[in-house]
């Protein structure tokens, strides 16, 4: 039961954080989008540039990354009781 | 008003500080004694102090505890309990006291015959409140001036809560600088606005009154 609470609360605070990072991210990609096609030379309209652009990060290695959000602290967690428990 | 935002500050930083200094890793060089186990009452406040090794203990009002009598190089007595830490807090995750009672028990010696040992520990001993340190882990050294070794989780965890804290600092000013204090000045401006037009327009019937005195 422990266990159970100490996981509903890791899971909590966590999909807040990863909610969080995971727009923060994407506004921040989209503002770049943005500034590229503002700094000229981008073929097509603004909206099409931004939207493909967008599709793109939906697909990249950095919006993944942000799952690491979960796997770092069980990660710690696993090191801690491994050192604690058994080193 | 000073005061009272000074009490808040101060007591703060004193309960952040007494909880880093209660939770966090700490060495003491010792020679073991003795280890026994001995039935406690836990129906009290100072049950904070006491671990919740699994979910039984919390019903009940007193257990068995495992304790680790000690001598510090110093020649002052130190007793740690000895508790798992199991899923709750602080998170040392420890499930191995069977084993590190044993160790313990392993390692005692005598006044004449000393073996020193590192042992690693958290929480506080306090005769008042008769709590205990939490021992977590023995390492054997060479004599009672060995080296403890250098905290290294102590040194990451104090960085990067002192990061956090100074980044949230540094963007309360910065939104204070640029939303708030524009603010306080507008209306301080438009006090003193009224304030001038307040005078100003006594002066004038004031003025109007003079032009009725006899000269």
């Amino acid at each position: 039961m422990a266990l159970a609470r100490l996981f509903l609360i890791f899971f909590v605070v966590l999909t807040v954080i990863y909610v969080s990072l995971s727009f923060y991210s994407r506004a921040r990609a989209r503002d770049r989008l943005e500034a590229e096609w503002d700094a000229g030379d981008k073929p097509g309209p603004r909206e099409a540039y931004v939207k493909h652009g967008l599709a793109d990060y939906d697909g990249s290695l950095r919006r993944k990354l942000i799952l690491g959000v979960y796997i770092v602290p069980t990660l710690l967690v696993c090191l801690i009781i491994y050192l604690v428990n058994f080193a | 008003m000073r005061y009272i935002g000074w009490t808040f500050l101060i007591a703060f930083w004193v309960a952040v500080g007494a909880f880093l200094h209660y939770s966090l890793p700490q060495r003491d060089i010792v020679r073991i004694v003795r280890v026994f186990e001995e039935r406690q009452d836990l129906n009290d406040w100072t049950r904070i102090f006491w671990s919740r090794p699994d979910e039984q203990s919390d019903g009940f009002i007193n257990r068995d505890v495992q304790f680790i009598q000690t001598v510090r190089a110093n020649g002052r007595p130190m007793v740690y309990r000895n508790e798992d830490t199991g899923w709750s807090w602080p998170p040392y995750f420890k499930f191995d006291t069977s084993n590190l009672f044993t160790e313990a028990a392993d390692a005692t010696s005598t006044r004449d015959n000393p073996e020193w040992y590192v042992i690693t520990h958290y929480g506080w001993r306090n005769e008042f409140l008769t709590i205990f340190p939490n021992a977590i882990s023995l390492r054997q050294v060479e004599g009672p001036d060995a080296s403890k070794g250098i905290p290294w989780v102590n040194i990451i965890i104090l960085t990067t809560i002192a990061a956090i804290f100074y980044a949230i600092w540094v963007r309360w000013r910065r939104f204070r600088r640029a939303r708030i204090d524009p603010r306080i000045e507008e209306i301080q401006d438009s006090w003193e606005a009224a304030g001038d037009a307040v005078s100003q327009r006594r002066g004038r019937i004031r003025r109007w009154l003079d032009t009725w005195r006899s000269k």
